[in-house]
């Protein structure tokens, strides 16, 4: 179980909260001036890197409150927590601390647990 | 053979008695079982997993692949490790897979029958033919090979515990302690825990320290223990096995609170300890491994420290005058123990070379006439059901030697079990021949021989400089010792069998029963990859995963390969370290504390009048009334639908989710959320709403009442009202956090009672007399507000039967007192109260759908023929944009129609398929074509004949046809036609009458 810093209570156990998915996923304005295929990649398409991911998160047996998380899907890492109407941090302050837990490849999985 | 009493200050002078397989034996308080069956020189313990082999205690501690036994005077607890359950007076223990007792096991004919049995033969075996998998093989299966019995009529009483510290030092042996030492007094919270009841780890079960800092290592551990006891910061648990760790630093681990104590049976026995730390320290030191060679698995084979250990932690010798088998120089402490106790070891065997062999040992063997084999291997051993023979190979040479108990050192593994866990990686060292930690990925460090740190010299800096990043004082320990200062070991992994036969195995995983030959047998087939093999072969699979011999296997493994053993790899390690009972998991969310229940106001009421309960989400709702003992549901329900169409029945609907919207966007808000337009609705009216996702599939219904455009109250269904909510919060706080609006959820702060039928009016005249109920004062679809009594009620004309109707909202507190006022104004009128199952069924007659029952995820309003609810002149609401999507608009979606038998005595099934064909054929060869299936399927009471809702492809435009709905059991199709799905008052005119 994963420590998970809620932006308005502050470290909490996992199982308080909740996963939203990809974040930065914009409702459209007018649904309606969209083509059948655009709306269906709101609908239906999000991104699951391994890797530096944007999610949302929502402390839902806490104070309810959505926020956003960067986390790294390969060691599950949460390298930043911000607040819905905060900018997004960017790509590039994150990408040094990438690792992988097993220093396994970036694609893929395998059990590389020793070091060569 | 017999094994002799050694004072031991670990085990009191207290006798008491056990039982083992129905005979009772004497043991000393203290005891675990192993050590009590030893000192009763009792060596055949159990039988082996796969072949029934029979199997003595292996090891003394957590790594024991061999000792299970079932407790029965614990819950009939199986699979407990007989190394480490602690003996009580009058404990009952019996042995486990066997039958008819464990000398004389039947399932042992599964050794003559091994070759079958090898590597992967689950999946080669028992192919064919069909059904005799599920029929014989598995349960045949499922009872030969296994473990012990699961506990009956258990009830958990575990009970879990949060920590939050700086630090946790997992192990209190050596460097543990050493390591506590130094957080005396300081500012860091710390836990030391430690699997045994007494500290000392090293110190405490073997020989091999003399003296530390010029004291007995039993008065250093002594004092040690009172210096941290006395310090307020640190806290100790003993008896406690950490089983997991966990990312962000978390820690599961496990606390017996009876160990060598009976259970009392109002008290917690486990103490499950979740544990969030900023440090962890990991001090759990090593594990010995075996050597696998011809009959390793006789019972009076053992890992030389675990003899050791037996003598100094349990004050037993198991026997005076063992084989010692060793590749390394750790054993030199078990002989000099023996020895200085008189016992005389039967011969020393060590593989490495003369010359590498320390001078000090040899010295002994000597000055001792011991027998000494030197650059030698053990060929194998014999016997029946236990060690007799052992034979030595000494290059060309063999040597028989009569002895019943032999002592096999392989070397030594840290104990790298919970590092990898945390996701650390790991590194081969050659000079120990073993895994070692290397680059931690959490804020963990390790310690003493779990680093791969067998030097007692080297531990006082290595202690000093790891935890150096806290701000502590230095530590000294000056050891003296009764082993080589410098570990030497030559690799030896398995030894040469003189010859083949079926009775002799040599074993690398001793629980699951893998021998070498399996091992080459799944490389042969090409099961080379370490992953692929342990589960081909379920190597280390078993409970002790392969603690004593993983890593025998990997080595065996790179050398048929003819790889590095680091090019091999290791196999992943998992939680639990150990097992754990479920028991400790579960806690006390057992039974009816698994899950909250919830019950509305009048529960008492429907408790007294006989209603049958249904679980809908938490909720507790009466299902139907049985009007006498033997009224069957079905007549239940028939008479209830009945009367309510006749006089009046009511509903405690008091489930229903309601949600209070409230602020100056609500409006918006709800236009955005639901398919319906409120814009022209008018203050004080309600309406039917349906919720979409984005998809455009149903997600919720309910009734919304518009008291003001700033002030909405939505009803949900019951289960769904905590996911509607989350989902209003959900689109206000991310999508239109510009909207001003506030969510409530007030399905607690209201009871609510759902009464209809014609006698209807008649009854809420005679409960509230003040009120005109007149269809022109109170028309449907409105709602009023009231004063009652000391309280405010909310009445609502609305309707899910097809009868007229009103809601009574009223608080909670009165709600009791107001269901009796209306039973009791009722009773002229026989208004009957009523369950869901009536409830459904009048629904159905009336052609009104149920989420979740006509809807599953993939159903559009439009598919539902609901488009009158669809606010199609609304820029926007939440699944709008989809209706139009290519897929949702196609003409061949499944759509909701109605059912009615040809043939009015056939029942029409719910979840039964709608096709073609009159007749099945009686063996189906090719698909049938399939139009639907039924979604509800009743009997009418007030039809008198069975009626159905049905999900169609391209329903809409088949009304008027005739098709078939399979039934159970039978090849025969009923003949059915599709209609109109509205099968009473289609005019709404007992709705609005």
């Amino acid at each position: 179980m994963i420590l998970i810093k809620c932006p308005y209570c502050g470290e909490r156990d996992q199982s308080e909260f909740a996963n939203g998915g990809e974040a930065h996923v914009i409702r459209p304005k007018n649904p309606e001036s969209l083509s059948d295929k655009d709306w269906g990649e709101y609908v239906f398409y999000r991104n699951n890197p391994k890797g530096i991911f944007y999610e949302r998160w929502v402390h839902s047996h806490g104070c309810k409150k959505w926020f956003n998380a960067v986390r790294n899907t390969s060691t599950d890492q949460i390298l930043k927590v911000y607040k819905v109407n905060e900018k997004r941090p960017d790509l590039s302050d994150f990408e040094n601390t990438l690792k992988s837990p097993s220093g396994e490849p970036l694609v893929g999985s395998g059990n590389f647990a020793v070091k060569k | 053979m017999s094994a002799i009493n050694n004072n031991c200050e670990y085990i009191s002078k207290k006798q008491i008695e056990i039982t083992f397989d129905g005979k009772t034996y004497k043991a000393y308080e203290g005891d675990t079982i192993a050590s009590a069956l030893l000192r009763n020189n009792i060596r055949l313990v159990g039988r082996s997993f796969k072949y029934h082999r029979p199997r003595g205690i292996y090891t003394c501690g957590i790594e024991e692949p061999n000792a299970l036994v079932q407790i029965i005077s614990e819950h009939n607890e199986p699979n407990t490790r007989a190394t480490i359950k602690r003996v009580y007076d009058g404990i009952e223990i019996t042995s486990q897979n066997r039958w008819p007792s464990l000398t004389y096991d039947f399932g042992a004919i599964n050794n003559i029958l091994s070759p079958i049995f090898s590597a992967g033969f689950y999946y080669k075996t028992f192919m064919g033919p069909k059904g005799f998998w599920k029929n014989l093989y598995e349960p045949l299966i499922r009872r030969s090979a296994g473990l012990g019995k699961p506990p009956k009529n258990f009830r958990s009483k575990s009970t879990h515990q949060y920590h939050n510290n700086d630090v946790v030092i997992i192990g209190a042996g050596l460097s543990g302690l050493a390591a506590a030492k130094k957080f005396i007094n300081t500012k860091y919270k710390v836990l030391l825990i430690e699997q045994d009841s007494y500290l000392g780890g090293v110190l405490k079960n073997s020989n091999k320290v003399k003296t530390i800092n010029d004291l007995t290592p039993r008065k250093w551990i002594s004092e040690t223990e009172k210096l941290i006891l006395n310090s307020k910061n640190i806290t100790i648990l003993k008896n406690t096995l950490v089983t997991t760790y966990n990312f962000t630093n978390h820690l599961i681990a496990l606390e017996d609170k009876f160990a060598g104590k009976k259970i009392e049976l109002n008290k917690s026995e486990l103490t499950l300890h979740k544990i969030r730390t900023s440090n962890t320290i990991i001090a759990n030191g090593h594990i010995e491994r075996f050597i696998s060679f011809r009959n390793n698995d006789l019972p009076g084979v053992m890992l030389a420290s675990s003899f050791e250990k037996y003598i100094h932690r349990y004050g037993v010798v198991p026997e005076k005058e063992p084989v010692i088998f060793t590749n390394n120089s750790s054993s030199l402490s078990l002989l000099k123990k023996l020895i200085s106790l008189g016992c005389k070891p039967n011969a020393y065997v060590d593989s490495r070379k003369k010359d590498n062999i320390e001078t000090e040992i040899k010295k002994i063997l000597k000055d001792n006439e011991i027998s000494f084999f030197s650059d030698a291997e053990i060929e194998g051993c014999d016997g029946n059901k236990k060690v007799e023979t052992i034979t030595i190979r000494q290059g060309k040479s063999f040597k028989k030697l009569q002895s019943s108990m032999l002592c096999v050192s392989g070397g030594y593994n840290p104990d790298i079990h919970l590092f990898t866990q945390s996701k650390g990686l790991v590194k081969w060292d050659k000079n120990i021949l073993s895994f070692k930690p290397d680059t931690p990925f959490q804020k963990t460090i390790t310690l003493g021989s779990t680093s791969g740190n067998y030097n007692f010299k080297k531990l006082c800096d290595e202690i000093n400089e790891k935890l150096s990043i806290f701000k502590t004082k230095k530590v000294s320990l000056d050891i003296n010792l009764n082993v080589p200062n410098k570990f030497s070991i030559t690799e030896l992994w398995e030894t040469k069998k003189k010859n083949n036969s079926n009775w002799s195995k040599s074993f690398v995983d001793l629980h699951n029963d893998v021998t070498t030959k399996d091992l080459k047998q799944a490389i042969t087939e090409g099961f080379d990859r370490i992953e692929h093999l342990k589960r081909y072969t379920t190597n280390s699979m078993g409970t002790d995963q392969g603690k004593i011999s993983s890593i025998n296997s990997l080595a065996i493994v790179s050398k048929m390969l003819k790889k590095e053993i680091s090019e091999v790899g290791t196999t992943t390690y998992r939680p639990p370290y150990a097992p754990l009972s479920f028991a400790a998991i579960a806690g006390r969310s057992t039974y009816e504390f698994y899950d909250p229940e919830r019950k509305t106001s009048i529960h008492s009421w429907h408790l007294k009048n006989n209603a049958v309960f249904e679980n809908v989400g938490q909720w507790k709702r009466p299902w139907y009334f049985k009007a006498s003992e033997n009224e069957t549901m079905h007549q239940a329900v028939q008479r209830e639908s009945k009367m309510l169409r006749e006089n009046a029945g009511i509903l405690d609907g008091s489930t229903l989710g309601k949600i209070e919207i409230k602020g100056r966007d609500a409006l918006e808000f709800m236009n955005l959320m639901y398919t319906n337009a409120f814009s022209k609705m008018k203050p004080m009216t309600s309406r039917y709403a349906m919720m979409l996702g984005e998809d455009g599939m149903i997600k919720d219904d309910g009734i919304i009442c518009k008291i003001s455009d700033q002030h909405f109250i939505a009803t949900t269904t019951s289960s769904g009202a905590p996911k509607v909510l989350a989902d209003m919060e959900e689109y206000l706080q991310t999508e239109w956090p510009h909207l001003q609006v506030f969510l409530n959820s007030i399905t607690e702060q209201f009871s609510t009672f759902n009464i209809s039928g014609p006698k209807t009016r008649e009854i809420m005249m005679k409960v509230f007399p003040d009120i005109d109920f007149s269809n022109d004062a109170f028309p449907f679809m409105t709602f009023k507000n009231f004063d009652y009594k000391k309280t405010k009620i909310r009445i609502m004309r609305a309707s899910f039967t097809g009868e007229l109707g009103y809601e009574i909202y009223v608080p909670p507190k009165f709600g009791l007192e107001l269901w009796q006022e209306i039973f009791s104004c009722g009773k002229e009128y026989n208004l009957i109260p009523y369950g869901t199952e009536t409830m459904h069924l009048l629904r159905a007659e009336k052609g009104y759908i149920v989420i979740g029952q006509e809807t599953d995820g993939t159903v559009t309003p439009i598919d539902l023929n609901y488009n009158w609810m669809i606010g199609k002149n609304k820029k926007d609401f939440i699944g709008k944009r989809s209706l139009t999507r290519p897929d949702t608009s196609r003409e061949d979606r499944k759509q909701l129609v109605g059912l009615l038998p040809i043939n009015k005595k056939d029942i029409i099934e719910e979840g039964q398929h709608i096709v073609e064909l009159n007749e099945l054929p009686k063996k189906i060869t090719n698909p049938i074509k399939y139009l639907g299936h039924v979604s509800s399927g009743y009997h009418s009471p007030n039809l008198n004949h069975s009626i159905g809702l049905a999900m169609i492809k391209g329903g809409k435009n088949l009304f008027g046809q005739k098709f078939f709905v399979t039934a159970t059991g039978k090849t025969k199709n009923i003949p059915v036609e599709i209609v109109n799905p509205v099968f009473i008052d289609p005019e709404n005119k007992r709705l609005t009458s």
